[in-house]
């Protein structure tokens, strides 16, 4: 897993796997809060597809938390207000910085929950599919008959 | 016009809050839960969080209760929250044509690739009130809707090819316009004529009722420029940054929720003879389709030149913002006590003086007959 692929994960999966990853990362590495968690804000960024070039969409409100784990920083930021997760994020972004192998114990764990919100994502748009549409114009309609 | 401060009233403004929280909770026996606005009333957080410009569902719904159910105070009281936090970061360019579907329509084509998908819509729904809710169990209606649990035909959500891209691909649109420099008006000072990122802004955050009387003033002025949906889409966009500490990887902070609609506003002939289709361009926070259609109709309008209103970029611009429209015309209710007697004033002294020439007149007048009077008299001896 990668930065992306991992944020991804972290930012919406189950928050007490990440308070018990974060737990053990605190009891076994030397940690300490460089940022507590504080919201902050996000210009968002969005392509204009009539130009295809950015205009600014408007801001999003994230809380962000900076950690170090062995004198190496971590970041966790997370959109809305969620001060545990950004602080659970920021850990273990800042264990992975320092060369402790989180995913080694924990990357099962943090796959399966990957593989549970693509579920849950497929499963909201499988619900959304049942409302696909065909219209038939008049004409077609009366030449089915 | 200048205006001079007034003091005092504090006992009375203070007293007036309680009155809020009175008037408020009085006939009730619960204090509203914010989760409920959030979640129930996802419409009304979204028009708020897109009006005020701040993504944040649990403040804005936060916003409307104290706001009671007021939209532009509401919207207020998020733009002035945003006002005191720090900005960090700037996204990645957000794709909405990577987004996560819930809905997806074209009223131009019959047959997109991927389909249509109606989704959450209240299109279709008769308008008839539905006095079920009274008595709405909500446990009991969601263990009927989960047993509906569709088929999974897919592992995860498809990434729908936008109809615009389609139609771009067999060259049946205007190639894409420069758009000037990347503007933001909260940072920077607005000129005229505004680059087109200022304009879409400004329009992105703009009031929902003022943007679609507008459009719908430019729709009923040209009747033959009737716009076609291309394609209107609803669903969750991820936020990403370059990660901070290295800026060759990037991170997903989440999703939020967009809605981008393409519009057909008219066939024009370009430059070689060809009749190609011209865009217009609609993105909103939240699930807004009404406001990102405006949005859409009136962007393509400042982009024509011609006498309607909606083609006046500094009529347009000025004017769909919540926040100064509505603070502009509400602060009329503020104390104008100074101003009012100055104009009462210069109102009483432009009486005085046009009363003392009224008697200098009739002075002057009456002086002038008695001088005839007189001659007359003179005459007839």
């Amino acid at each position: 897993m990668n930065k992306q692929q991992l944020s991804r994960t972290m930012s919406a999966c189950s928050l007490p796997l990440l308070e018990q990853i974060a737990q053990q990362i605190t009891q076994e590495q030397q940690v300490q809060v460089e940022r507590e968690p504080q919201t902050s804000l996000i210009m968002a960024k969005a392509k204009d597809s009539v130009s295809s070039q950015p205009f600014y969409l408007g801001e999003v409100l994230v809380t962000e938390c900076t950690i170090s784990v062995n004198q190496k920083l971590g970041i966790g930021i997370v959109v809305g207000e969620k001060p545990l997760r950004a602080y659970c994020m920021a850990i273990i972004d800042a264990a992975l910085n320092a060369g402790v192998p989180v995913l080694d114990r924990w990357g099962d764990r943090l796959r399966a929950e990957k593989q549970q919100l693509q579920k849950e994502h497929a499963l909201e748009y499988a619900r959304c599919a049942q409302s696909q549409v065909h219209f038939d114009t008049m004409e077609e309609y009366n030449d089915k008959r | 016009m200048g205006y001079v401060a007034v003091t005092g009233g504090q006992k009375a403004i203070e007293a007036a809050d309680q009155l809020n929280l009175w008037y408020r909770l009085k006939d009730t026996e619960h204090s509203l839960e914010t989760t409920d606005i959030e979640k129930q009333l996802r419409h009304l957080v979204d028009r708020v969080m897109s009006e005020s410009g701040l993504y944040a569902p649990n403040y804005a719904a936060l916003a409307i209760k104290q706001a009671e159910g007021d939209l532009c105070e509401a919207a207020f009281l998020m733009r002035a929250y945003r006002s005191t936090l720090e900005r960090t970061y700037e996204s990645l360019t957000i794709d909405p044509g990577r987004m996560r579907v819930i809905r997806r329509i074209s009223s131009a084509f019959k047959d997109i690739p991927g389909g249509q998908i109606l989704g959450p819509t209240m299109d279709y729904t008769h308008r008839l009130l539905n006095f079920s809710l009274n008595h709405e169990n909500s446990a009991e209606m969601m263990n009927i809707l989960r047993e509906k649990v569709p088929d999974l035909k897919l592992s995860q959500p498809p990434v729908f090819q936008k109809v615009a891209k389609l139609l771009r691909e067999q060259g049946l649109l205007f190639p894409p316009k420069s758009s000037g420099t990347l503007f933001d008006i909260t940072r920077d000072k607005l000129s005229f004529p505004a680059p087109r990122s200022a304009k879409l802004q400004i329009l992105a955050r703009g009031e929902t009722g003022a943007m679609t009387a507008l459009a719908y003033s430019n729709m009923r002025s040209h009747i033959a420029n009737h716009p076609t949906i291309g394609e209107l889409r609803v669903g969750y966009a991820e936020v990403t940054i370059a990660y901070p500490l290295d800026a060759s990887e990037s991170i997903c902070l989440g999703e939020i929720m967009i809605t981008e609609v393409e519009t057909i506003n008219a066939f024009e002939r370009d430059e070689q003879g060809e009749v190609k289709l011209r865009l217009g361009y609609g993105l909103t926070f939240g699930q807004n389709e009404t406001k990102a259609i405006a949005m859409a109709i009136l962007e393509q309008s400042l982009e024509t030149e011609g006498p309607s209103p909606t083609q006046d970029e500094e009529f347009v611009l000025l004017h769909v913002d919540s926040i100064e429209a509505n603070g502009f015309v509400s602060h009329l209710k503020l104390p104008h006590y100074i101003t009012f007697q100055s104009k009462l004033d210069v109102l009483r002294q432009t009486q005085k003086i046009a009363t003392a020439t009224a008697d200098k007149k009739r002075q002057i007048n009456a002086q002038k007959e008695g001088q005839n009077d007189a001659g007359k008299a003179e005459t007839n001896i």
